[in-house]
């Protein structure tokens, strides 16, 4: 770099039996410290790699925030949300609202029937649109195109549009007119009325008492089972997502994978649950943290199916515990902040999920190979 | 047994078979959504549009159910000309929603490839910008659409977080903004647009938490060979995304801006759903169902155009055979 470095001989400085000491003559620290850093590409690597620090930290907060003052303000006694000095940390800490909904607003039953039913519905539903996307994508058969459009409107028609038909039919479920007949009170199939005359002689005591039999129909709101039916049929919530999502991963492993077992004497079922299920485990715990958290957090099915006194995750936050009740000029930020620490409660346990699991539900997607065509 | 069998007979009634078989198993595989579909799902929709065209007859004696009866075009007609405020909800909400899905397509975007760089953290920041897909959903929306106290306690930092009216304690005024690219000659309509994007940057991010996973999806399927090739052909970044990543993720667009309409006509925050929400109580069910069937329609309407118009602009790479 220096002229007077051209002729860049090492020169032997010091010389032992086992060791000989060089000096080369190289560019000086100080001289390469500036080439280095006083570049306009190392500038602009600087500057990009703060902006894009500010902007993550940035956004970050702002997913984060609102989840930090909802916790300030659990800790909160109804003192400090009159006391204009307290913003985030609270004066006077208390546990009292944790407290009062663990206790008056049965949060342990509630726990324990939402995570039954989001067990038992994620469960469901991972194993059927693991079976429907399979067929989807690996077998052409005539309505094939149909049966991936159904799943596609499904997925797209809004369900608030069918909620007063959702009620009604699950308030008096009925397939095919079976139940109907069988109670005698005949199947009205849009205009075609048919009775059946010999049942609806013998008074069943199932009519009104023993079962909830209400019209004929069986009632089937303030149960599980119109989520387990849903589930099953593959027309839950979001359904059609998990269904698009699985397709397009099977549709990336190899069909040879198949065919080999398909010469080797394996039957399509057999090739499906030994060979494909193993395979699609960790896209299958992907659908499975989606179908498990969002039914954790739904609260229009549940809505429509249970009464606002369930003891569910999604009626926590309904009711303020009769401790809590004051009346005082904070009392719409004290309300608040109580409604808050439900929510709160409610997502620890996805929360605690979240930690260990995080990594499945990015890979999982990353694995899927989602693609539009 | 007989000798005179051709050869080729036998085979192709085997392939015939094995064709048919697996047709037969495809179906096996779908029956539960088929099953779903025709018992369930379709007697609900088929239901949901009866009632839309008829009226409720509460029970007169008791043990009588509620009945409902025909009235042709009567709850539309309702909708449409006589109830107040539902057209011009609809206008409004249609026009935010158009507002909104490219905004959220492009921060999706942005974000994806800002989170696909290799960088110190980057495990950490996408843990927290997947957050909002899990955890701010249906129950949470609920209660954070009755946080008051969010406003009293972000006060001091001025941020919209979800809390719904944040007027005055916007992030970034509209005055500065519009001082900052006055002179810039963008034009008014620009300027309101990136104020509005600016102070909804809560309600962006939460909503596009699912895009930015599937762009991530996308972005991570590009081989590297050809990021290589073109950076050895001297292409600069800029270049690089407009050229290669774009193109490549072009699907990915036409997918996540279906998602986006989809998702941001069915949550509970829409104004329109909302909307009929209120007119399920106050105006009846039926007529409710006829809003929602009215609003279903031109979505689908706009979907179809959406999607018709983005797919002639998809770059599909074809895939060697």
């Amino acid at each position: 770099m220096n002229a007077q470095n051209i002729d860049n001989k090492p020169k032997v400085q010091k010389e032992t039996k086992n060791r000989i000491k060089v000096e080369f003559d190289r560019t000086p620290l100080k001289e390469r410290l500036k080439a280095k850093f006083l570049s306009v590409f190392f500038l602009k690597k600087v500057v990009w790699y703060v902006f894009r620090l500010v902007l993550l930290v940035g956004i970050s907060y702002i997913v984060l925030f609102p989840f930090f003052s909802q916790v300030a303000g659990s800790f909160m006694a109804s003192d400090d949300f009159i006391d204009a000095t307290v913003r985030l940390i609270p004066k006077n800490f208390t546990l009292d609202i944790y407290k009062a909904i663990w206790t008056e607003n049965h949060y342990l039953e509630s726990f324990a029937n939402t995570l039954l039913l989001s067990l038992v519905t994620a469960l469901i539903q991972t194993f059927i649109c693991c079976l429907v996307a399979y067929g989807l994508a690996k077998f052409k058969f005539k309505g094939n195109g149909i049966v991936f459009l159904a799943v596609i409107f499904s997925l797209a028609i809004p369900h608030q549009t069918l909620q007063l038909a959702i009620v009604q039919n699950f308030y008096d479920f009925d397939i095919l007119g079976i139940f109907h007949f069988l109670n005698g009170s005949g199947i009205d199939l849009y205009g075609f009325k048919y009775t059946n005359e010999a049942l609806s002689s013998i008074d069943l005591i199932a009519k009104s008492d023993l079962f909830p039999f209400k019209t004929g129909g069986m009632n089937l709101l303030n149960s599980y089972w119109p989520f387990i039916i849903m589930s099953l049929g593959g027309i839950a919530f979001k359904n059609g997502l998990y269904i698009f999502m699985l397709r397009q991963f099977f549709r990336g492993v190899p069909d040879e994978l198949e065919e080999s077992a398909y010469i080797d004497g394996s039957g399509v079922m057999r090739t499906f649950f030994t060979i494909i299920l193993p395979l699609s485990i960790p896209m299958m715990i992907t659908v499975f943290l989606f179908a498990f958290s969002w039914q954790w957090m739904d609260d229009f099915y549940t809505g429509l199916f249970f009464d606002t006194q369930a003891n569910l995750m999604s009626n926590l936050w309904r009711t303020i515990p009769e401790s809590l009740k004051i009346d005082y000029p904070g009392q719409n930020f004290y309300y608040a902040a109580i409604r808050n620490t439900a929510g709160i409660m409610i997502i620890i346990p996805l929360v605690i999920m979240y930690l260990f699991c995080q990594r499945y539900l990015v890979q999982g997607i990353e694995r899927s190979g989602l693609t539009a065509d | 047994m007989t000798q005179d069998v051709k050869v080729k007979a036998p085979r192709k009634r085997k392939n015939a078979s094995l064709d048919k078989r697996k047709a037969r198993a495809g179906w096996i595989f779908v029956l539960p959504f088929v099953l779903g579909f025709l018992l369930v799902y379709l007697p609900i929709i088929i239901d949901s549009i009866i009632y839309s065209f008829s009226e409720v007859v509460p029970p007169t004696t008791s043990g009588m159910r509620t009945s409902f009866v025909f009235v042709g075009w009567e709850n539309y007609k309702y909708a449409l000309l006589v109830s107040p405020d539902y057209v011009q909800t609809l206008l409004s909400g249609l026009q935010s929603m158009i507002v909104d899905i490219p905004m959220i397509l492009i921060f999706s975007l942005f974000m994806a490839v800002l989170l696909n760089q290799k960088m110190a953290g980057r495990a950490v920041f996408r843990a927290i910008f997947f957050i909002p897909v899990i955890l701010s959903t249906g129950l949470m929306e609920t209660i954070n659409a009755q946080n008051t106290l969010s406003e009293y306690m972000g006060s001091s930092s001025g941020i919209d977080d979800g809390s719904g009216e944040s007027t005055a304690s916007e992030l970034v005024s509209a005055l500065d903004m519009q001082k900052l690219f006055g002179n810039m000659a963008v034009g008014q309509g620009l300027v309101d647009y990136v104020t509005n994007a600016i102070n909804n940057i809560f309600d962006i991010v939460n909503r596009s938490g699912v895009q930015m996973l599937i762009f991530l999806t996308g972005l991570q399927s590009i081989s590297p060979a050809i990021y290589e090739s073109v950076q050895i052909d001297g292409a600069s970044a800029w270049e690089t995304f407009w050229k290669i990543t774009f193109p490549m993720i072009s699907p990915m667009i036409l997918v996540n801006a279906v998602y986006t309409i989809i998702d941001s006509f069915t949550t509970d925050s829409n104004v329109v759903m909302k909307y009929i929400g209120e007119a399920y109580v106050s105006e009846g069910s039926t007529v409710s169902s006829a809003m929602a069937w009215i609003y279903f329609l031109i979505v689908l309407g706009i979907i179809a155009l959406v999607a018709g118009i983005i797919s002639s602009y998809v770059f599909y790479q074809k895939r060697d055979a």
